[in-house]
């Protein structure tokens, strides 16, 4: 299916995630991004996108769920037993489901906040380069984060993600609740920020078309498995993503439609 | 009644309300910085009068070493509250940390009186008891002191939030989770919020100690530190600052005119009042932050 890639950044090996101690969230998840390579999670709501991140950021602490089996990998190296901010030293940011910037704070001020690993000159040249990838950002810099709009806010998270100097960004559901238009202008952005830094981007997202548009591979989710792993171009003429995560055929008739769906094949 | 009177009792009111903010700013900063309401600021005070007396009396310290080594102390116990009870509660519901709050302020008085005993002690730090003469005006000495110390440390942690360092305690007390994902260390944030809310505690627990002697009633501090905490909005230092004033005059000027009639009391039942009408008709205080909606 995968040629053997030279070089990952990050490497997931058959993750197996527990909440709580009883229940299993995601069962088994090996997946890899190679070093500049943009990748997407993609599945259904509860399928485990999030756990997953959250495995590689070090945020299940805080939920009460640990990874039972399997290691993490970046670069090489098992992150397994590292406190969150140790992986955001090395390289990993995690933009969160749902943008949780810090509301109470300015724009400015969330940036700055992401910054407590840097030095000042580090600081004041990696706010330039939000800036000038999010130029909005800058207009809006003196206002709480809480008034800006849905759109402005998924930029300021991603850009407080970018202070922290990623090889890494691992962004959970940034087309949630956004406007087709807005959400085509920040996976553009996406895109460039993956050329221009030589930043590896792993994108969780329910919205398969937008994702697979911009990515060059993907993974399909589903129960807590990979069940899928293809090119992006691959996957978008697969029969089966088409129906399922792209919306169906355009040729389908609907007086036709049948009540009972096709099962999905890679369920035994 | 006398004008005269009316408005002495209103600067010395005003005086003493600085000093409840030494108190309250303690509650400011650990809410500020981690969102924590801290029902220990009171037993954290009188623990730094004794911790200062310790120095003073059993090891023999002048005053003016005692104090700072006071200091120091309890900024080391406030790092070690925070990794020994808290550090396990971080990002689990409030109720449960409201409730470890409580404990140690029961644990941590009661420890004090079991080590130090429950006698009152003089805090003598240098200050006349003759008053100043503002103009007719009789103004109470070490009100004045207490009240100017207040002053400092309101403009030293206005200009701290604003500092790189500042911001970063802000940000953990809007979304621990958020923090975590940018990197900042939440656990060494609440640390220090803890820490600095200590050396406040101390700080209010000596120039309280040198108007009425050490003893247990320093711990009762907490309710006026929290009644001016609410007033001023728990995270605005301006808020407590502005509170604490309007505290200390009303209460100043409503007990000077009511104890005469109603035979003393008065000056709770105006805390309890100002606390209650605080929650019922302005629940985030004079300048607290509303929790921003967006329609």
């Amino acid at each position: 299916m995968s040629e053997p890639i030279a070089a990952s950044v990050l490497t997931l090996n058959n993750v197996e995630v527990v909440y709580d101690y009883v229940s299993l969230a995601i069962k088994g998840v090996s997946l890899d991004v190679p070093e500049g390579g943009m990748v997407a999670l993609l599945g259904a709501n509860g399928a485990g996108k999030s756990t997953t991140l959250k495995s590689i950021s070090g945020l299940l602490a805080a939920e009460r769920g640990e990874v039972r089996r399997g290691d993490v990998r970046f670069r090489g190296q098992a992150i397994g037993a590292l406190m969150p901010q140790d992986r955001v030293r090395l390289g990993i940011a995690h933009v969160l489901e749902g943008r949780r910037v810090f509301e109470h704070l300015t724009p400015s001020e969330n940036l700055i906040a992401a910054s407590a690993l840097h030095s000042r000159q580090d600081m004041s040249r990696n706010m330039e380069m939000v800036y000038s990838y999010f130029p909005r950002l800058h207009e809006r810099r003196a206002t709480p984060a809480g008034y800006l709009s849905g759109g402005e806010q998924q930029m300021l998270a991603i850009g407080r993600a970018l202070m922290t100097q990623p090889k890494l960004l691992m962004l959970d559901e940034p087309s949630l609740g956004l406007a087709p238009f807005l959400v085509a202008e920040i996976f553009q952005i996406l895109s460039r920020i993956n050329r221009e830094e030589g930043l590896s981007i792993l994108l969780v997202e329910q919205n398969a078309i937008a994702a697979l548009e911009i990515v060059s591979h993907g993974y399909l989710i589903e129960s807590g498995r990979i069940v899928m792993h293809d090119s992006a171009e691959a996957l978008k003429r697969n029969p089966d993503i088409q129906e399922f995560y792209l919306g169906g055929a355009e040729n389908k008739n609907f007086r036709d439609i049948k009540h009972y769906r096709r099962r999905k094949r890679w369920l035994t | 009644m006398d004008a005269l009177l009316l408005l002495e009792s209103a600067i010395n009111g005003a005086l003493v309300g600085l000093m409840y903010a030494l108190v309250a700013m303690g509650i400011v900063l650990i809410y500020k910085s981690s969102s924590v309401p801290n029902l220990a600021q009171g037993s954290m005070t009188m623990l730094g009068a004794y911790v200062v007396l310790a120095f003073a009396n059993n090891a023999g310290a002048p005053m003016w070493l005692a104090i700072p080594l006071g200091i120091v102390t309890m900024f080391f116990v406030g790092i070690g509250i925070e990794r020994v009870a808290l550090r396990r509660l971080a990002g689990r519901p409030i109720i449960m940390i409201l409730m470890m709050t409580l404990g140690l302020e029961i644990f941590l008085r009661a420890g004090t009186m079991t080590i130090w005993g429950g006698t009152a002690r003089p805090m003598p730090i240098g200050i006349s008891d003759a008053p100043l003469f503002l103009g007719p005006l009789l103004i109470n000495r070490a009100y004045a002191v207490g009240a100017a110390i207040a002053i400092v440390m309101f403009v030293l942690f206005v200009a701290f939030f604003r500092t790189r360092l500042g911001v970063v305690l802000r940000a953990i007390s809007d979304d621990y989770t958020a923090a975590w994902s940018v990197g900042i260390s939440v656990e060494r944030g609440v640390a220090l919020s803890w820490a600095m809310s200590a050396v406040m505690a101390t700080i209010a627990g000596v120039l309280w100690s040198s108007v009425q002697g050490a003893d247990q009633s320093l711990a009762l501090l907490l309710l006026k530190g929290i009644t001016v905490a609410v007033l001023g909005g728990m995270d605005s230092l301006g808020g407590a600052l502005l509170a604490s004033i309007l505290l200390g005059v009303v209460e100043g000027v409503a007990s000077s005119v009511l104890d005469p009639m109603i035979g003393g009391a008065s000056r709770e039942l105006v805390d309890a009042a100002m606390l209650i009408l605080t929650i019922m008709i302005r629940p985030h205080g004079l300048f607290g932050r509303h929790d921003i909606e967006r329609v």
